[in-house]
């Protein structure tokens, strides 16, 4: 094995079984193994009981699922707290639990990413500075945008761009500094060079989306890039633990 | 680890497997943009992976004009005849037999492609006889899209076409998509052994191509990417690090494709 061979930290990871696809039982020996199988060195983890049936509990349980696991950092879910689901003290109680980054899920959760009912929240989760993660999927473009001018200090990580929103893309990122695009599913045809050609590699975070996506197709998107090694190795995990250690660059 | 994941590791273009795509395009398309979408872009990701040969229908064929396109798809490959052969696109709206005629015996042609769900026609319409015709009489396969629930191309569709032509060699595009696509096209290739299932799709997974290949065999799978409708190595990616034998993998990923032109001489 090569001594320079660039070391990846996936930010886009969960545990936990999907109800509409196979992903086996989701376990940590299994996502472990998943990781090895791809040669992925660590992951930012979620839970699928957040998302898919209750954040709370979700949020808890990954805590102790977590425990003695030096390869693997939780993500908790995040809600407005508008029916005291997760409790006022969300963002101080996620840094106590060691927590890493959180994730929305707005679209699915039924509250608005750039709306007043989160606002608090998204507040406090600026002030502690704790990466927020959201998929393309579960909210808007013209949404991330204003997030990201509302919360100038909140680094924002969007991940499953797939290949048909270049056009939108490239203009939230030119108008942004607190948003960075995720590697799960980032696929249009050479898109990965061109927006670093136009953005930098510091905006561009590896996460897979696995188990739903394959984490083959991250990997190899960008072991097999048209980028420098300088730049893998940015994509690859320092840009992540740049933004896990709470620097930010303001809008 | 297998040669082709030490070459990506290595960050250099694999060179143990002739890799060949048989499911690509060329080209722009309106809905999104493309970087680099014409063939000098797609042949340096070829490069850089090693993927050695793609059969393309250009995006003008499938999106706009067949004929117009086609004669796109013709010119890319006489520009590069080791790197492409390209798909004559057949669209129902837009004189079939025109095209088969124009077409059919030039050497830069190794197939049919059909894309029901773009040109809103089922896949099992009157229209698309000719095509059927074509494909039993000359042995070429016909890579059709195929997308679980779709009225156009759903996979029972697919069975009932491969039960009426029993000669014609069926690519089933994408392999239905979904999950449950994904299960349908297993099922349907099991009864008609001239159905083989491409496996680009945005949901599809190593784990699932290798399920397919447990199923059906090697030489009824082939690797596609789509691209650059999307990016080519997506697909790639998923049966580089797919449970499967050398041996395998490099049927899907070049030998059954290359076999099934060889018959057809194309």
């Amino acid at each position: 094995m090569s001594e320079d061979r660039p070391v990846l930290i996936d930010a886009d990871v969960m545990l936990g079984r999907h109800p509409r696809r196979d992903v086996g039982g989701g376990t940590v020996a299994e996502l472990l193994a998943a990781m090895d199988r791809v040669g992925i060195a660590e992951a930012v983890v979620g839970s699928m009981t957040s998302w898919l049936h209750d954040p709370a509990r979700g949020n808890r349980e990954l805590t102790g699922l977590l425990a003695g696991q030096p390869r693997l950092s939780p993500c908790w879910v995040l809600l407005p707290d508008t029916c005291g689901e997760t409790g006022a003290g969300f963002a101080g109680a996620a840094v106590e639990a060691g927590v890493v980054a959180v994730r929305a899920f707005p679209r699915e959760h039924g509250w608005d990413l750039a709306g007043a009912d989160a606002a608090p929240g998204l507040d406090a989760v600026e002030s502690v500075r704790l990466p927020l993660l959201v998929d393309a999927g579960q909210t808007s473009w013209q949404e991330v945008e204003a997030l990201a001018r509302a919360h100038p200090c909140l680094r924002i990580v969007v991940g499953g761009v797939g290949y048909r929103k270049l056009r939108q893309i490239a203009g939230v990122l030119d108008r942004t500094g607190n948003v960075s695009i995720g590697l799960a599913d980032l696929s249009s045809h050479r898109g990965l060079e061109w927006l670093v050609s136009r953005f930098g590699a510091d905006r561009f975070v590896f996460g897979t989306g696995a188990p739903y996506r394959d984490p083959a197709e991250a990997v190899t998107r960008l072991l097999w890039s048209e980028l420098g090694q300088a730049e893998v190795a940015a994509i690859g995990a320092g840009n992540l633990r740049r933004l896990l250690r709470k620097e930010v660059r303001a809008a | 680890m297998n040669e082709l994941t030490t070459a990506l590791w290595a960050r250099r273009p694999q060179q143990a497997t002739r890799i060949v795509d048989a499911h690509a395009h060329a080209g722009p398309y309106s809905v999104f943009f493309i970087p680099d979408p014409d063939p000098a872009g797609m042949i340096a990701v070829m490069d850089r992976c090693g993927v050695a040969h793609a059969m393309l229908s250009s995006h003008l064929a499938i999106q706009l004009d067949a004929a117009k396109g086609n004669a796109a798809t013709a010119e890319i490959v006489e520009r590069a005849p080791g790197r492409f052969t390209g798909y004559l696109t057949v669209n129902p709206w837009q004189d079939p037999v025109a095209e088969l005629e124009r077409w059919g015996d030039d050497p830069r042609f190794g197939g049919v492609k059909l894309h029901p769900d773009l040109h809103e026609y089922p896949l099992t319409g009157s229209r698309y006889a000719p095509v059927w015709e074509y494909a039993e009489l000359t042995g070429r396969p016909v890579l059709t899209h195929t997308y679980s629930g779709s009225p156009y191309n759903d996979l029972p569709l697919v069975g009932e076409v491969a039960g009426r032509h029993p000669r014609a060699t069926i690519l089933a595009g994408h392999s239905g998509v979904t999950p449950l696509g994904i299960d349908q096209s297993i099922e349907v290739a099991e009864r008609h052994e001239r159905v083989i299932l491409e496996v680009c799709g945005s949901y599809n997974t190593g784990a699932a191509i290798a399920g397919m290949v447990r199923r059906l065999g090697a030489h009824r799978v082939v690797y596609g990417s789509d691209f650059p409708f999307i990016d080519l190595r997506m697909s790639l990616g998923r049966i580089l690090f797919s449970d499967l034998s050398d041996d395998d993998r490099a049927a899907v990923l070049g030998g059954t494709i290359t076999a099934l032109l060889g018959k057809t001489g194309a």
